[in-house]
């Protein structure tokens, strides 16, 4: 038997598990748009979970980053990507290198190594409960998963993307009274990384007509 | 002060509610798939009469089987039937026979009663029904992890397995209902109840496609009586299921408290209005989804299976 955490404890752990379903979900999902939507849910998750502990643990500077992440991860970087995904009339996702169920597995073990490894630093916070940042790092490591198991370039960008979202998550448990330029500078760092990924699959579609990254291995001349 | 009933009849009334109320909430489901696929659809009384019909016949075994064909679906209704005592159906309180098993032990009835039908049907030599039985086990022993991983978390939360303590947790607080661990674990029962009741996405529960069937292949050589026993059973199945979900895990409100013959009636309405809200849902399911290749069911399993080990290491970290 264990402690049982509290109502509030208990959701937003609910909450950040949501995120990490969200990560497996854009693991498992073959269909780019698909994807890109999943990791919009994941973002809003992240944004209302900011929220949550902005009310609840009244830290009204959250309420600033729940609202600024809310429009750029939610509206303008899925924007973005699906209309880079609109020009490219490629739907479905170059085959990862291994079958569904064995990716779930292989991401099922990495996250527990970064459940258990992140837990055993036995890191307290004031806002959040330590299972939320353990959480995190597995959100983190199963981007990771997604990003080298994926051959196409819009799965590989949705993990780094959804990788920023793992993060996010950590520093709402360990610095959610960071200054919030701090945060302000994390979102712009991604701002940055969807330029860079955007001008990617432009130039790889361009150049090989596909977004699969097999292409990429050819020796060049 | 109300009648009280004598305690052996009110154990007696778990396993005939199931009994009674099972072909009525498959009746109901069919029913409701058909109106949202907009079809009038069958009668929702339409699986007592198919039952009637079906025990009005004769019944023909194929040449060369033994007892066992005939016997299994009896055994295998008795087996469905020997669970209602196992787990919370009426009452909050644990009957005289229901701490005589704890969820593992409901889940080997539960196999039992599958595995004297699968052997049944690989005595028949008919090929539908050898390759429904075949299959039923080979997805079987894939979904056995994910059981035992909600088992696992089951046994961290209460430091039990019986289901009569894992209700009365969920009773106890609102911490206890919105704990990842309880709804994870919750989440992925489900998804194992969706294929061992034989729904979408995993099989088609009507018609006759073969390509897809699992469970429902394996009564191809049953006849009379005997089928109508396997149909019977495998509604009890369903509902005894819905049972553990609901009353174990996601409401176990309205149960009654005492032997009172008021309380019991309530929690007997209370039950059958709980599994036609369950039962609603994977009508939906079943109508917004597509049927699995055979080969991706894996797949969903693998989806399960991330919950419930999600579920344990949630435990394990203490915020579960």
């Amino acid at each position: 038997m264990q402690p049982v955490p509290g109502v509030f404890e208990g959701s937003a752990n609910v909450v950040a598990v949501l995120v990490l379903l969200a990560e497996f979900g854009m693991l498992r999902q073959a269909v780019l748009r698909d994807q890109v939507r999943l990791y919009a849910l994941q973002s809003l998750v992240v944004s209302a979970l900011a929220a949550i502990v902005a009310a609840g643990r009244d830290v009204p500077e959250l309420y600033a980053l729940a609202g600024l992440s809310l429009a750029l991860k939610v509206v303008i970087v899925p924007l973005v990507v699906t209309r880079l995904l609109r020009d490219t009339s490629e739907e479905i996702a170059g085959s990862g290198t291994l079958g569904v169920a064995t990716s779930v597995l292989v991401s099922i073990v990495v996250a527990g190594f970064g459940f258990f490894a992140v837990g055993a630093l036995g890191i307290h916070s004031r806002v959040l409960p330590t299972t939320a940042l353990s959480l995190s790092i597995a959100v983190v490591l199963v981007a990771f998963v997604l990003m080298i198991v994926r051959r196409d370039v819009v799965s590989q960008a949705i993990g780094f993307f959804s990788l920023e979202n793992g993060v996010s998550l950590a520093s709402l448990v360990v610095a959610a009274g960071l200054p919030l330029i701090l945060e302000v500078a994390f979102l712009f760092d991604l701002l940055v990384a969807v330029v860079v990924f955007g001008v990617l699959m432009r130039v790889h579609h361009g150049r090989t007509s596909s977004l699969s990254t097999s292409a990429l291995t050819r020796l060049r001349g | 002060m109300s009648l009280l009933l004598p305690i052996p009849a009110v154990q007696a009334l778990q396993p005939l509610t199931i009994l009674v109320a099972a072909p009525g909430i498959s009746g109901v489901i069919a029913k409701l798939e058909a109106r949202l696929q907009g079809r009038r659809g069958p009668r929702i009384l339409q699986p007592y009469y198919d039952l009637a019909k079906l025990f009005a016949k004769e019944s023909l075994a194929p040449a060369g089987v033994n007892a066992w064909f005939l016997a299994a679906p009896i055994v295998a209704m008795a087996c469905y039937l020997t669970v209602p005592l196992l787990i919370p159906v009426l009452t909050t309180f644990g009957l005289p026979w229901g701490y005589m098993g704890d969820i593992l032990g409901g889940g080997f009835v539960l196999s039992l009663g599958s595995f004297v039908v699968a052997v049944a049907a690989l005595q028949t030599g008919g090929p539908y029904a050898q390759l429904g039985a075949s299959r039923s086990k080979t997805f079987a022993a894939i979904t056995e992890p994910v059981v035992l991983f909600v088992v696992f978390s089951v046994a961290l939360v209460t430091g039990t397995d019986l289901p009569y303590a894992l209700a009365a947790t969920v009773r106890s607080s609102a911490s206890q209902i919105v704990r990842p661990a309880h709804l994870l674990a919750a989440g992925a029962l489900f998804l194992v109840i969706l294929y061992e009741t034989g729904r979408i996405p995993v099989e088609t529960h009507t018609g006759t496609n073969e390509f897809g069937m699992i469970e429902e292949a394996r009564s191809f050589e049953h006849s009379g009586p005997y089928l109508a026993l396997l149909k019977w059973g495998s509604a009890c199945k369903q509902l005894v299921l819905y049972t553990l979900l609901i009353n174990v895990f996601l409401a176990p409100w309205g149960l009654a408290s005492s032997a009172a013959i008021g309380s019991v009636a309530l929690a007997i309405v209370t039950l059958v209005g709980k599994a036609l809200v369950v039962g609603a849902a994977v009508a939906v399911i079943d109508d917004s989804f597509a049927k699995l290749r055979l080969f991706k069911i894996t797949d969903f399993v693998s989806a399960a299976f991330l919950l419930s080990v999600v579920a344990v290491f949630t435990l394990y970290l203490g915020g579960g």
